[in-house]
């Protein structure tokens, strides 16, 4: 089986976010670059199925700048088999932050058709701009069937059996045919840990470069990028132990809407 | 040969001997055989040859498995004047031996100088079978000599029977279930050896009785020799080599070379060092007797180790691909791999000069750098590292704001000291108590220090655990944020952060120099105010300790603050608190928990106080005394906090 893992870079959790000098975007001149969490539990589904099956291919993808084979590098350490890479410039015209949602999962389509895959994995969602919108939207392009929010997934037959997570703890089981594309969500497995002889093999293996398509125009338009502005309000209520009660019984249910 | 007492005088250098001798006036012959026929030299030219033959082709296999061992290639002999004095003090004066066991160190050390004093004596017993005796005609030196040997004789003689009765009647635990046979062969020819010669003291020369004598002493030194090889008795060829050839420092990691080298993963990763260390084993069981770890009911057990790399080795042989690691060696598990806390009482205290963490480490490299480990926790623990730099998987941010709230000075070129927090500083509730501690001290003292912006761990678990890339990384960002930072001295709470930048760090690059508190603090514990009443038992810390050599620094900084106690192991016998080797984050553990017996043992002082070192430590014996602490534990302080007290006490008195 042939799967496809297709993976976003971004900058660290803790990277401390400036909002860039144009008030368009994100400054990103000291951002320190890591594989998307999500993205991350993707490559592992798809490294235990080939384990579990015995056989078959991994191939990781990326768009992106240069930076981004650092991340593909990951991967392969990891294990995947081998890597492709949309190069896209680092800033300016064709740039990741000049194309939008539907554009950049055009250029991973268009490189996951050449790999003609079982299956294709990827993150729910990523970690910066969080939209959830790639994956399906690639299934959409591909014309394959999808499934969002998978944690597990099984092969059962000659297609899939995978287990999504629904809202409230629910689940559900879908089975699936083949070819297909999964978003899937974090903490469905456990993560590898990169390894010495991960990164020396990674050097041997197949990084293969793809000129990324010009972008097309965007269909939505960045007006303002802000920080948010965190408030901090406190009130205290005040009464008689009962009448403390009544108002904070009140205010959790009209104001905060949580009983 | 005769011992003549006042009446009779035997040759003219006996009565020469007598004379010196003054009232005791003894007179002193070794009975040799008058003469050998042509046939009796050949056999015994015929028996010599056969003894050392034997003693060839026994040894044969394990010196080509030493050999054919892959090369130690960080190996020097630099620094020579250091192994000069190691093999001086190690094996000429048997030190380590008498000092870690005084009574069977002190029979073992009789016994080699006994065989040392009898080098002259056996070499002249081979010569007179051929008819060229030397030493009984070499004048008044000849006799001085035969009566110097007759006392090692007897000393030997004595000190064998004792150690002979300690393996098999006393039988200590960690000798082993089973005890070789050989080693009661063994035991008896050495008797046999100084018997013999005993009592040609009081035949007559040339007499059948001598002749006896000589042969059966011979037969005992010639079936001697080829015994040696195969049984633990090869340490008496293999050791004084050994201890001169070990790697010249504690914990000695080699640099893994090349793209195929993970550690120890099967027997071609197995070094000569590693080779000759294994056949030099002495199955003494310190090591296991000093472990924490087969103390406290984990299936590591050291010496289990080294002899399982011999085992491996005699029958795998050195360039086997056969893992060494849960294979064909039951010995050689991951799960005892992964018992080890690195203390380092295993490689402290053997005195054939093994050294168990290069080989318990490497396998642990051989394991981690191929992905062949899979531990829930472990892997979270590096996970933590790779994505946020510290060992506790905290948010950078939380260091931040523990910065901001202490109001910690950032380094910037003009302090003398950059102030190295560690995770356990940075995101531990206690550390930050004896970081912010230990600043109070500083700034009492008018020392300027600042902390880094970033702080990354050093990596000192991942080195441990044997996970080269993670370490390799850490290394590497901590020595550019260092020189980034301009930092020349450092000072830290955390002993493994001391060793690991110090000492590991090398691989990468030269860090600033770099102490720990307890020697900045102790350089001025004159300035630290002097505190009366409890009594401080203070805990030696592994990495602080056997790792470094610092035993007094620490001491003199608890002496400021109270009345010192010491444990029942102490300084380099310290008895480890659980958390090294990175095991402070794997998960339970099997068998009784290593902090709580050293809590126990602490407590067993009756001291009021507990002093540590080592953050790691102070949160061991924290969760122990939680558990086994009792109704009134004793308060649990890092030496910081025992010198912050003082200073608060003198600032409150003032006002």
């Amino acid at each position: 089986m042939k799967i496809v893992v297709a993976v976003k870079q971004v900058p660290e959790r803790d990277a401390v976010v400036r909002v860039a000098a144009d008030g368009r975007g994100v400054d990103e001149s000291d951002a320190a670059w890591t594989m998307n969490e999500p993205d991350a539990y993707a490559l592992e589904e798809a490294l235990q199925l080939k384990e579990r099956a015995g056989d078959g291919e991994v191939v990781v993808l990326c768009a992106g700048p240069e930076r981004v084979q650092s991340t593909l590098r990951e991967a392969l350490a990891k294990g995947a088999d081998r890597a492709v890479h949309v190069v896209t410039p680092e800033s300016g015209a064709g740039s990741l932050g000049e194309r939008d949602t539907l554009d950049v999962a055009r250029l991973l389509a268009d490189a996951v058709r050449a790999e003609a895959a079982d299956l294709v994995l990827t993150g729910l969602q990523s970690d910066d701009l969080g939209a959830g919108q790639t994956g399906v939207v690639m299934a959409e392009l591909l014309g394959v069937p999808h499934a969002t929010l998978v944690l597990q997934v099984e092969l059962a037959g000659a297609g899939i059996k995978v287990k999504r997570e629904l809202e409230d703890g629910w689940m559900q089981q879908v089975e699936m045919p083949l070819p297909a594309l999964l978003t899937v969500q974090s903490g469905g497995n456990r993560l590898r840990y990169a390894t010495l002889m991960g990164i020396k093999r990674a050097r041997q293996k197949e990084m293969r470069e793809v000129e990324a398509a010009a972008a097309t125009k965007r269909a939505d338009e960045v007006v303002k990028v802000s920080l948010p502005v965190r408030v901090k309000q406190t009130e205290m209520l005040t009464g008689s132990a009962d009448e403390i009660a009544a108002k904070l019984v009140e205010r959790l249910k009209f104001e905060v809407k949580v009983l | 040969m005769r011992l003549l007492w006042w009446r009779s005088m035997g040759s003219a250098e006996a009565g020469e001997m007598a004379g010196v001798l003054g009232v005791l006036r003894v007179g002193i012959t070794l009975a040799e055989p008058m003469s050998f026929s042509v046939a009796e030299k050949l056999l015994l030219a015929a028996l010599m040859a056969a003894s050392a033959g034997v003693f060839a082709w026994r040894l044969g296999p394990m010196a080509r498995n030493v050999w054919g061992a892959k090369k130690d290639t960080d190996f020097s002999l630099r620094p020579v004047g250091k192994r000069v004095w190691k093999f001086v003090w190690e094996v000429l004066c048997q030190a380590k031996v008498i000092r870690q066991r005084p009574l069977p160190g002190l029979a073992h050390a009789f016994v080699f100088w006994g065989f040392l004093a009898f080098a002259l004596v056996s070499l002249n017993h081979i010569a007179v079978g051929f008819g060229c005796g030397f030493l009984q005609y070499a004048g008044g030196f000849g006799t001085f000599y035969v009566g110097y040997a007759a006392v090692w004789a007897l000393l030997v003689a004595v000190s064998i029977s004792g150690l002979f009765v300690r393996r098999f009647v006393v039988r200590p635990k960690w000798l082993g279930e089973k005890v070789s046979m050989e080693s009661g062969v063994i035991a008896g020819l050495i008797f046999a050896l100084m018997a013999t010669y005993l009592a040609a003291l009081f035949v007559a020369d040339g007499s059948g009785e001598a002749l006896g004598l000589w042969w059966v002493h011979t037969l005992v030194l010639l079936a001697f020799l080829p015994i040696i090889p195969g049984t633990k008795h090869l340490h008496l060829v293999l050791s004084p080599l050994t201890v001169f050839l070990k790697r010249p420092e504690f914990s000695q990691l080699p640099k893994l070379e090349g793209d195929e080298d993970f550690g120890l993963v099967a027997g071609k990763d197995l070094t000569r060092l590693i080779a000759l260390q294994a056949y030099s084993c002495v199955e003494c069981g310190r090591c296991t007797e000093h472990c924490p770890a087969a103390n406290t009911g984990k299936v590591l057990n050291p010496k289990e180790i080294v002899l399982g790399v011999r085992s491996y080795l005699n029958a795998e042989g050195p360039g086997s691909e056969v893992a060494l690691l849960d294979g064909s060696v039951k010995a050689l598990s991951m799960e005892a791999a992964f018992a080890c806390t690195t203390c380092g009482a295993c490689e402290f205290q053997c005195p054939v000069g093994v050294q168990h963490l290069p080989v318990l480490i490497g396998l642990r490299r051989g394991a981690v750098n191929t992905g062949a480990w899979e531990d829930r926790f472990g892997t979270k623990l590096f996970l933590a590292l790779e994505k946020q730099g510290n060992s506790l998987g905290m948010s950078t941010m939380e260091r931040d704001k523990f910065i901001a709230k202490q109001e910690f000075p950032v380094f910037d070129g003009s302090q003398e000291y950059c102030l190295w927090l560690g995770c356990m500083g940075s995101y531990d509730p206690k550390g930050r108590e004896i970081v912010s501690d230990f600043a109070r001290v500083m700034r009492a003292l008018g020392t300027g220090f600042g902390v880094l912006k970033k702080e990354k761990c050093t990596g000192d678990p991942a080195r441990r655990l044997g996970n080269d890339l993670l370490f390799g990384e850490l290394a590497e960002q901590g020595l550019k944020a260092f020189e980034a930072a301009g930092v020349k001295k450092i000072v830290t709470i955390c002993p493994h952060c001391v060793r690991t930048i110090a000492t590991d760090w090398l691989e990468y690059g030269v860090a600033p120099e770099i102490e720990h508190h307890s020697e900045f603090m102790a350089r001025h514990a004159h300035l630290l105010p002097k505190q009366t009443g409890a009594n401080i038992v203070y805990h030696d810390p592994c990495y602080l300790g056997r790792y470094r050599e610092v035993y007094d620094e620490p001491r003199a900084v608890v002496a400021t603050a109270g009345e010192l106690v010491e444990a029942e192991r102490s300084r380099e016998r310290s008895f480890c608190c659980g958390a090294g080797g990175g095991l402070a984050f794997l998960g339970e553990e099997s068998g009784e928990r290593v902090s709580h017996v050293r809590a126990q043992e602490l407590m067993a002082t009756g001291a009021e106080t507990i002093g540590t070192a080592c953050p790691f430590c102070n949160s061991m014996f924290r969760d122990a005394l939680g558990a086994v602490g009792g109704e009134t534990p004793p308060q649990l302080l890092d030496i910081a906090q025992l010198a912050a007290r003082g200073l608060a006490a003198e600032t409150a008195a003032k006002q």
